[in-house]
């Protein structure tokens, strides 16, 4: 009878698992080069932008602020897979876009290092992370309502964004909104697209997705005639995919928020001033230039006025 | 009280979606069941190694993520079919692998005499499975079958990752206009829980009136 010995029936294994580590961390480290991820393009534009942040002067005592600096993170309710908005890029693990890009900038401004630890937070979490405090601020395309503003204080609108129609390229029949009517429209759940579609198009049948790479993935497969997103992410998707055609301006208008634990009134002011700031010195337009900016042609919009959205007095 | 009852025909047409999803599921995998037990336990040897390929496959994979390939990755190949039919056949499927183990162990409990016996008097394989063994084989299962199929029940939420809006998904739909989680969300826990409780009393009423005394 052949036995093999213990040493040789561990050492097989054992070498195999090694092998497939080192073969595991060859490919992590192969590709460190250019990056197809649109707003990458402007990646190296981020120390420029967080080198002209401002830092805040003082900081109240016992403050939600002070007690920011002193754990020296800030730590940030947001995506790592929205293009253009806040989106992880895999050749460098940075997270690139707009809101990543204030979450940095705030940072430095409480801090005074652009240090901050993005929690991938979803839709349905937020207002929990915020209360439970996993996270301090939240930037994650989170648009102020009234009923929202129940349960987290809104800082902001810091940027203002609408829904817009997208289809296949080849689609006839569908230019605006109003076009839904009788359609199957794809939404991202748990966004507003699905209220808004409801009101645009009552009889349309709403199909919903938990992503926005689903959501393409089944407009393009034909389970929908249209898909209603937020502009900024379609304007992304469609220049990466140009099977995806956007139709028509934006029907909606989305102010977008800063998340806040509910009730701080403090911290509150604190950001609306720090986002006055950055407004007033042309940092905010930058912002935009670097991330939405690399996909929609012209200057920067005007920034929203602060308070302007209901639910964010 | 009032998010509740200002959307009751949401939550109603979702309860409804979760019943037909759970009922269509359930009555496939007791069919997929029956049909991959025979197989696992037939004496044709390339019939018991397909048998046990199929449990292994789809009880290692996670339903959702079976889900997710379904309804994403066939159409790349070409095959289409509806968000709900597709969820139904991927849980049949699901299910029917659980459904299969449960039976065969109640298979094995039924004393080898039995089969024997059967054998002895001339029934074929089938004959002795369909006339001898699944009838005493099925009854002593009644209890694992029926937390299959509370099983079942509870696994049609993952349906909602796809676009189905079951009872799941049009509680969210309600939360995301009314923004208060805990009413809208107890309320489709405790219509789970109803629904479950009515599945467990079923269960117990019939393995009562099945036992065999032995």
């Amino acid at each position: 009878m052949v036995r093999t010995s213990v040493r040789m029936r561990w050492a097989a294994p054992v070498a195999v698992a090694a092998l497939s580590l080192v073969g595991l961390t060859a490919c992590s480290s192969s590709d460190d080069s250019g990056s197809s991820v649109p707003g990458a393009a402007g990646g190296g534009k981020q120390d420029d932008l967080v080198a002209a942040a401002p830092v805040a002067a003082n900081l109240p005592a016992g403050s939600t602020m002070e007690k920011i600096k002193k754990r020296g993170q800030l730590v940030i309710g947001g995506s790592l897979d929205a293009p253009l908005l806040s989106q992880q890029n895999p050749a460098n693990k940075k997270v690139e876009g707009l809101d990543a890009d204030f979450g940095r900038l705030l940072a430095k401004y409480i801090i005074g290092k652009p240090d901050v630890k993005i929690v991938n937070s979803a839709s349905e979490t937020r207002e929990a992370l915020l209360s439970n405090g996993t996270v301090d601020v939240v930037f994650q395309t989170y648009s102020i309502t009234p009923e929202r503003a129940k349960q987290v204080a809104f800082a902001g609108p810091y940027y203002s964004s609408g829904l817009v129609v997208a289809t296949k390229k080849d689609t006839t029949g569908i230019t605006s909104a109003s076009d839904l009517k009788g359609k199957t429209v794809i939404a991202g759940a748990n966004t507003p697209a699905i209220a808004a579609i409801k009101k645009v198009a009552p009889d349309a049948k709403i199909v919903t997705f938990g992503t926005d790479p689903e959501c393409v993935q089944a407009l393009k497969q034909g389970r929908g005639d249209a898909y209603v997103q937020d502009e900024a992410l379609l304007l992304a998707t469609a220049k990466q995919d140009p099977s995806i055609k956007i139709q028509g301006k934006p029907f909606t208008s989305d102010p977008y928020g800063i998340g806040l634990k509910h009730g701080d009134a403090q911290m509150k002011q604190f950001v609306n001033d720090w986002l006055k700031q950055i407004q007033a010195s042309g940092l905010w337009a930058k912002v935009w230039k670097n991330s939405i900016g690399t996909v929609v042609e012209g200057d920067a919009p005007q920034a929203p006025a602060l308070g302007s959205a209901p639910g964010s007095e | 009280m009032n998010v509740i009852t200002d959307h009751l025909s949401e939550f109603g047409h979702g309860l409804v979606l979760t019943v037909e999803l759970t009922l269509l599921s359930l009555a496939g995998a007791l069919v997929a069941g029956v049909v991959v037990a025979a197989m696992r336990v037939s004496p044709v040897r390339a019939l018991r190694a397909a048998g046990m390929a199929y449990v292994e496959v789809l009880q290692n994979i996670p339903l959702l993520v079976w889900l997710v390939i379904a309804v994403f990755g066939l159409p790349e190949i070409g095959v289409i079919a509806g968000l709900f039919t597709t969820s139904v056949v991927v849980i049949v499927l699901y299910q029917g692998a659980y459904t299969a183990e449960a039976i065969r162990s109640g298979i094995n409990s039924v004393p080898a005499g039995q089969g024997e016996a059967a054998r002895a008097l001339g029934l074929t394989f089938t004959q002795s499975l369909r006339l001898v063994i699944l009838p005493q084989a099925l009854r002593t299962v009644v209890q694992p079958l029926g937390n299959i199929a509370i099983m079942t029940l509870m696994n049609t939420a993952l349906a909602a990752a796809v676009g189905v809006v079951e009872l799941t998904a049009a509680a969210n739909r309600v939360n995301l206009a009314e923004a208060k989680p805990i009413w809208i969300f107890v309320t489709a826990g405790l219509a789970y829980m109803a629904l479950s409780g009515l599945f467990g009393l079923v269960t117990g009423v019939l393995e009562r009136k099945w036992a065999i005394l032995r």
